[in-house]
């Protein structure tokens, strides 16, 4: 069960002299019920690997599955791959447009042809997954703060009922707080509702704490593909990627090489402070 | 460079037929001083008022009470309008929407060609400009071609065209990956050290106001910390309450000292939390 | 998709055509529009395309590259076709059921179809190999004589050009915002008209918005950057005419001059 793709690759403007080729032969597992990351620099591809997780783009050559089944054999329902892979693009607030909170969270479930019950029930239920309390619901989404109005645009995914999620750059362009309280809400949303979610990124600091693996892009392959911690345990060769590991990694392997007998591969500050303390009793 | 005494500013809301229903005070009673030369980092949280706070050191905004001195000129004074805004440059937080050319040199000329600067001295300014942030190979290019950090640094260059004496940089990297940011820092610490240009940089990230000679950390429309980043990290609980960032060695040093190691507040750097835990070490064995 | 719109995007090379100062250019459009429609025989169209053609081959930019901007007008291409072919009156040639499709029918919708392409590729390989900043110079320098007549001469070339900066940004996010609702479920491919309208809803609404939120940004970046109009302005690149350009305008007008040729000297052994 999930998606798989096999030896997927993907070229942008085929036969043409700007041709690029964005993704090369990866192969990867996404299984039900995971949280992963999936980090790259900017141009590493990973926006073409989500984008063809969905059935937006097409691979040049290789195959998508869903179920074990190719998303882009005749027949295949798109419809309803797409309501399964749920997917929040960057800037998600961008793409609000109706006149309320409520109606536009049921812009999703409507095009899924339910009735104005059904839609109306799942997109309140998406609201209160997200922390939109009731009496936003009929205001404008125009006139929610910031980071409401991403939360808002989030719910508009989440009441597909996706059974994977994938969220791109989530945090992008929030301040401390608002990156916070989204990264706390997913991890919220991955423990109440059963189901996949994959946090895309350029900073592990964001994503260590929160997902069990963590799929590295670099230059249009799959680099690594491994635990948070045995992912960072690279964190030289991740530079040479364009990324780094958490602050917290570098932390610990400076202590190390001072001569400080310390494991190195503590994710969170507490547990970098515990390590220590360990050492030093 | 930059003086400011007792701002205060409204924002006017209007209800849905356009008339005045209430105001907003962005800025509650702001005073300080900043001395040609400088690195200032102002931090704050979306709302905290920090933006406005930059759109009056370009005259952007007008002070609805207190006043504003740049280079000794008071943006109050509509006749000094052009010369503050051409000695107080801004960068914007997105790259796309402050680049006006559709060739790089195009738009780093604007500024001088808007000032009246002759022509073959235009040339001799858009070539200086690009090369001090390394954007010349470029110049041809169109900026829709550029990477994100590399398009905040055209911006930059189309600032320094205009030959200010100092630049405000409001979250000028808030939409760009790691490597943008780094590039983008580093253009305005040259700037800083070699053109010694002085900068207002706001941001939400902690590790860029480290290096800053000083630092402002605004709530509410106020400035509720100030110092030199040690003394402002130092302040770890402080800065939690205000929602924002320490650096994580600084997070981490604190989490020790409250579990009992004699470790100071205000660590900035790994380098100093390893040597003030090998001193420890020391003192435990003998 | 819309990344394929090549119609109005500068294509940077180095070329004579480049190089031509931007007011020759945009005279030599309007000629070359004018002589389209003075010309009306095959004969006349051929030698538009030559020129066109060689025009082409003087501007270093590759003809797949025009070609495929094209693909953007196919629709309103085969609709004016469609229009002339079956609704002009005259001989009957074949009858597809109630459409006629008549002589003076078929050689209108070709003329038009070939008129155009030729006015559209034409046109295209002026802002191909001209900047919008230089556009709006020619265009500002050209007007000029109108500033007299209190015509904002300055401040509408200004807006042209922002406008065409814009184009693409804002062709990004429509296909960012399409693919976004697609994920949701949208269907921008639905047969049915009305279906199709409600569908744009959800795409013009967040476009108009990000497009109000740009230009507001925008006007700021340029008062910040001491923008106040043109009054005392000076220009990086001023517009001094060359040798070349000259030229350029001599061989303008020997194309002109052939085109009325053409129409007005019969040429019995041709249609």
């Amino acid at each position: 069960m999930g998606i798989s793709l096999e030896k997927v690759s993907y070229v942008y403007e085929q036969g043409t002299a700007m041709q690029t080729s964005a993704l090369q032969e990866v192969d990867l597992e996404i299984p039900d019920n995971q949280f992963i990351g999936l980090i790259g620099h900017t141009g590493s591809g990973k926006s073409t690997l989500v984008q063809l997780l969905n059935g937006l783009l097409r691979p040049t050559s290789g195959r998508v599955l869903y179920n074990g089944k190719d998303i882009h054999a005749d027949g295949f329902d798109k419809k309803a791959l797409r309501a399964n892979v749920g997917l929040v693009f960057q800037y998600p607030e961008h793409q609000l447009f109706e006149v309320d909170v409520l109606s536009d969270v049921m812009y999703g479930p409507r095009n899924l042809g339910l009735d104005e019950a059904a839609c109306k029930k799942r997109a309140k239920e998406a609201l209160a997954n997200v922390g939109i309390k009731e009496k936003y619901f009929k205001t404008s989404p125009f006139d929610l703060s910031g980071g409401q109005k991403r939360r808002a645009a989030i719910a508009g995914v989440l009441a597909m009922n996706p059974r994977i999620l994938i969220l791109d750059e989530p945090t992008a362009g929030l301040d401390p707080r608002g990156r916070d309280e989204i990264l706390g809400l997913i991890s919220e949303m991955k423990k109440n509702l059963s189901m996949t979610i994959i946090l895309v990124s350029h900073s592990m600091d964001d994503v260590a704490r929160y997902v069990e693996r963590i799929v590295v892009m670099g230059h249009g392959r799959k680099i690594y593909d491994d635990t948070p911690k045995n992912v960072f345990r690279h964190y030289r060769e991740l530079e040479n990627l364009g990324l780094s590991a958490p602050q917290i990694t570098y932390i610990m392997n400076t202590l190390r090489e001072s001569g400080m007998d310390v494991e190195t591969d503590a994710l969170t500050v507490e547990e970098a402070a515990a390590e220590i303390m360990r050492k030093l009793k | 460079m930059i003086k400011i005494s007792k701002l205060i500013h409204d924002y006017i809301q209007r209800d849905e037929e356009g008339n005045p229903s209430g105001t907003i005070r962005a800025i509650d009673d702001v005073s300080l001083d900043v001395s040609p030369g400088q690195f200032i980092a102002i931090l704050g949280h979306n709302g905290s008022g920090k933006s406005t706070l930059a759109k009056h050191l370009n005259a952007l905004l007008f002070p609805t009470e207190g006043a504003v001195w740049v280079n000794g000129m008071d943006s109050r004074d509509q006749s000094l309008l052009w010369d503050i805004r051409q000695t107080a440059g801004m960068v914007f937080q997105n790259p796309d929407n402050q680049i006006i050319g559709q060739v790089v040199e195009e738009d780093v000329g604007f500024g001088p060609e808007n000032m009246g600067v002759p022509t073959e001295k235009i040339w001799q300014r858009v070539e200086e400009s690009l090369k001090t942030v390394g954007m010349y190979e470029y110049r041809k290019k169109s900026p829709n071609r550029l990477s994100g950090g590399q398009k905040q640094r055209v911006s930059i260059a189309g600032v320094i065209a205009m030959h200010p004496k100092c630049i405000i940089m409001d979250e000028p990297t808030a939409m760009l990956d790691p490597s943008g940011r780094a590039d983008v820092i580093k253009a305005a610490r040259k700037l800083n050290l070699e053109e010694n240009i002085t900068i207002i940089l706001i941001t939400h990230y902690m590790e860029e106001a480290i290096q800053a000679d000083r630092v402002f950390v605004m709530d509410n429309g106020k400035i509720a910390m100030q110092g030199s980043p040690r003394e402002v990290f130092s302040q770890v609980e402080r800065m939690q309450e205000l929602h924002l960032d320490v650096p994580q060695v600084t997070l981490l040093g604190h989490l020790l000292r409250k579990k009992g190691l004699e470790i100071p507040e205000g660590i900035l750097t790994r380098e100093e939390l390893s040597d003030v835990l090998k001193k420890l070490k020391k003192g435990n064995r003998q | 998709m819309f990344k394929d719109i090549t119609l109005g995007q500068y294509y940077q090379t180095d070329s004579l055509l480049h190089r031509l100062d931007p007011r020759v250019k945009i005279v030599g459009t309007l000629a070359y529009i004018i002589s389209l429609f003075v010309v009306d025989s095959f004969v006349g169209y051929l030698v538009c395309a030559l020129f066109l053609f060689t025009m082409i081959g003087l501007s270093n930019v590759p003809v797949g590259y025009i070609v495929r901007g094209m693909r953007a007008i196919l629709i309103l291409l085969l609709i004016t076709m469609a229009f002339n072919l079956f609704l002009t009156p005259g001989e009957v040639l074949v009858t597809i059921g109630f459409l006629k499709i008549t002589k003076q029918g078929l050689s209108f919708a070709v003329k038009m179809a070939i008129r155009l392409s030729l006015l559209v590729i034409g046109s295209s390989l002026m802002t191909l190999t001209t900047t919008p900043n230089q556009l709006t110079d020619a265009i500002e320098s050209l007007l000029n004589p109108l500033k007299r007549l209190r015509v904002p001469v300055h401040e509408i070339a200004m807006m042209m050009s922002i406008a065409l900066r814009f184009i693409p940004i804002l062709m990004e996010e429509t296909d960012k915002i399409m693919k976004a609702q697609i994920a949701r479920g949208a269907d921008f491919e639905s047969k049915n008209l009305i279906k199709k309208i409600k569908s744009l809803v959800p795409l013009l609404v967040p476009l108009f918005i990000s497009a109000f939120r740009r230009a507001n940004d925008l006007a700021m970046a340029m008062e910040a950057r001491c923008y106040r109009g043109g009054a005392g302005r000076t220009k990086m690149k001023p517009l001094v005419y060359q040798g070349r350009d000259h030229g350029a305008y001599f061989i303008l007008l020997a194309y002109f001059a052939v085109c009325i040729a053409i129409r007005l000297v019969p040429l019995p052994f041709l249609v």
